[in-house]
C-alpha cells in the first residue's frame, strides 16, 4: 500500500514537473532585467518553503514524540528533517548561483540567507547527533529536544536579523503583498512547482520512514539474537 | 521559591567544588588567554579595524572557552554515579537544570572578567568606560549561553562523543545571541553612544534568554530523565 | 526566450537536480544495505522459528 502511494506520488510529481519545465522554459514571459537566470526562482522558492514547512512539521512531531513516547513520531521527524535539509541545501545553492549574477556576490548576511544557513547548521547537527547515539530512546529524546530548540532558534534568528538587514528581494507572493509585485503567470508557476516539489519531498519522507522502521526491526532482531 | 532555593543549592555545590579544584576555570582561562594571544597575531591589535571587531573577538573567546566549562558541568557528576543520585533525589529536574545553569553562569562571568583584563592589556582597549552597560550585556548574553550549555550538557552527558557533539550542537543555536552580544559590545568598546539599534539587539538578548529559559524549564523532566 | 545569463541558469538547475539526485542515490544505497542487513540478522536467528520475533515496542510507556 505504502509502495503504491510512493509510486503514485513520484509519477504525479514527474508529470507535473515535466509540464512545469515546459512552461518555465518555453511559455513564461521573460523578466525585464534578469535574463534567463530569473527562472531559477521556480526551484529556489519552492525548495525554501518545503524546507521550512518540513522543519516545523518536525517540531510538531518532536513534541508528539515527547508527549506520547511513540517511536514512529521520532522516525518520521528524523526523515522529515533529513529531506528538509536536502531542500534547504538546494535553496541555498540555487540562491548563491542566482546572487552571483544579479548581485555580483555569492553570499551576503541578509536575514533570509542567515536564517537558511543557521537552519542547515542546526539540523545537520541534529542528524550528526542521531548518528552518534545507538540507544533508541536516548536518541529520540535528544533529537526531539534539539529539534524543538532548533526551530525556535530559527524563528529568533529570522526575526532579529529581519529588523536589521534586508538585501534579499522582498515578498512577491500575493498572499503577502496583496498582488502587483509579480506577473500572475509566474506566481501560478511558483505554486505549481511548489506542489511538485512537495510531492517529491513527501515521497522521499515515506521512503526514509520505511527505512527507519526497517532499522528498528533490525535492532530488535539483534537484541533477540543476543538474548538467545 | 523552593525550586529557586534548590537551584541555588546545586549551584553552590558546583561552585564549591570548582573553588577547591579550579579544574575547569584554569583550563578555560588558559584556553581563553591562548586564543587572545593567537588573535593578536591574526589581527593587528592597534589597527582601527581591529577595534571595530573587538566585540566579536571577545565573544568568540567567551563562547569557545565556555564550551570547556559546560562539558564539565554534568560530566563532573558521572563518576561514582553522582548523576543518578541527583536525579533520584527530591530535587526537581527544573531546579537541577537551573542550578547547573547558574553554576555555569558564575564560572563564565569569572572567565569573562579574566579575559577582559587580558584583552585590555593585549589590545589596549578601555573596556571599563561603560561598566554598567557592559555588565548588563555580559550578564544577559552569558545567561543565554549558560542555559543552552546546561541543557545540552545534560542531554549529551552519556554520549561517547560528548566533547565533539556539544560544540557542534550549541554554537548554531547560540548564533542570534552571539550576534546581539557582539553588536552591543562592539559599540561599547568603541566608546560610541547606545542608539536604538543597540537597544533592538538588547531586546533580542532578552527575548532569547526568556524563551530558552522557559523552554528549558518546561522540558527539564524530559531532558534529565535517566 | 531571453538568453542573457543562460549559463548560470543552467548551472542553477543542474545544481538543484544534482543535489536531489545525490540524496536519492544515497537513500537507495541505504535501503539496499538495510535490506541486506535485515536478511542477515533473520538468518542469524534462524528461519525455522515458529514464533514471530517481537518488535521493538513502538510505545515505551
Amino acid at each position: 500500500m505504502r509502495e503504491k502511494i510512493v509510486i503514485g506520488l513520484v509519477v504525479a510529481a514527474a508529470l507535473l514537473l515535466a509540464y512545469n519545465l515546459y512552461q518555465i522554459f518555453l511559455v513564461l514571459p521573460d523578466e525585464a532585467l534578469q535574463g534567463a537566470i530569473y527562472r531559477i526562482i521556480f526551484f529556489h522558492v519552492p525548495a525554501a518553503i518545503t524546507g521550512m514547512i518540513g522543519y516545523f512539521v518536525a517540531l510538531a512531531l518532536s513534541v508528539l514524540y515527547l508527549s506520547s513516547g511513540n517511536f514512529r513520531y521520532d522516525s518520521l521527524a528524523a526523515s522529515v528533517v533529513e529531506v528538509s535539509l536536502v531542500f534547504s541545501v538546494v535553496n541555498i545553492v540555487t540562491g548563491s548561483i542566482w546572487a552571483r549574477i544579479i548581485w555580483g556576490i555569492w553570499w551576503t548576511w541578509d536575514y533570509r540567507l542567515t536564517s537558511a544557513l543557521v537552519c542547515v547548521l542546526i539540523f545537520s547537527g541534529y542528524l550528526m547527533l542521531r548518528r552518534g547515539i545507538d540507544e533508541p530512546t536516548q536518541r529520540a529524546r535528544l533529537s526531539s529536544a534539539l529539534c524543538i530548540f532548533g526551530c525556535i532558534d530559527v524563528v529568533i534568528v529570522w526575526k532579529s536579523i529581519e529588523w536589521f538587514r534586508t538585501q534579499h528581494p522582498g515578498p512577491v507572493l500575493s498572499i503577502r503583498t496583496g498582488g502587483g509585485n509579480i506577473d500572475p503567470a509566474m506566481e501560478h508557476m511558483l505554486y505549481m512547482n511548489f506542489y511538485a516539489i512537495l510531492m517529491i519531498a513527501v515521497a522521499l519522507v515515506l521512503i526514509r520512514t520505511r527505512q527507519e522502521a526497517t532499522s528498528r526491526e533490525i535492532d530488535s532482531l539483534r537484541r533477540l539474537a543476543n538474548a538467545a | 521559591m523552593r525550586s529557586l532555593r534548590q537551584a541555588l543549592f546545586v549551584a553552590g555545590k558546583d561552585l564549591a567544588i570548582e573553588w577547591r579544584t579550579k579544574e575547569s576555570l584554569n583550563a578555560a582561562a588558559a584556553f581563553a588567554v591562548a586564543i587572545l594571544l593567537l588573535f593578536s597575531f591574526a589581527f593587528d591589535p592597534f589597527a582601527e579595524s581591529t577595534r571595530e571587531t573587538a566585540g566579536g573577538l571577545l565573544w568568540l573567546v567567551f563562547a569557545f572557552a565556555g564550551a570547556l566549562v559546560f562539558n564539565r558541568g554534568f560530566a563532573r557528576e558521572l563518576p561514582n554515579e553522582c548523576l543518578d543520585a541527583l536525579l533520584s533525589s527530591p530535587l526537581s529536574a527544573a531546579s537541577l537544570l537551573l542550578g547547573k545553569a547558574l553554576g555555569n553562569f558564575v564560572l563564565l562571568l569569572v572567565l569573562e572578567l579574566i579575559s577582559l583584563f587580558v584583552f585590555g592589556i593585549f589590545y589596549d582597549v578601555r573596556w571599563w568606560l561603560h561598566p554598567l552597560n557592559l555588565a548588563v550585556v555580559c550578564a544577559l548574553a552569558t545567561w543565554g549561553i549558560s542555559i543552552v550549555g546546561a541543557v545540552f550538557g545534560a542531554l549529551t552527558v552519556n554520549l561517547r562523543l560528548r566533547e565533539l557533539m556539544l560544540p557542534v550542537i550549541i554554537y548554531p543555536l547560540l548564533i542570534p545571541l552571539l550576534i546581539a552580544a557582539i553588536e552591543i559590545t562592539g559599540t561599547l568598546l568603541a566608546n560610541r553612544p547606545i542608539t536604538a539599534y543597540e537597544l533592538l539587539w538588547g531586546r533580542v538578548l532578552v527575548v532569547f534568554d526568556v524563551i530558552f529559559t522557559a523552554l528549558a524549564m518546561a522540558l527539564a523532566e524530559t531532558i534529565l530523565v535517566n | 526566450m531571453d538568453t542573457r545569463n543562460f549559463t548560470f541558469m543552467f548551472y542553477g538547475f543542474a545544481a538543484a537536480w544534482l543535489i536531489v539526485l545525490l540524496y536519492v542515490i544515497s537513500l537507495a544505497r541505504r535501503g539496499a544495505r538495510l535490506k541486506k542487513e535485515l536478511e542477515d540478522v533473520k538468518q542469524l536467528i534462524g528461519s525455522d522459528q515458529a514464533v514471530q520475533p517481537p518488535r521493538l515496542e513502538d510505545r515505551v510507556r
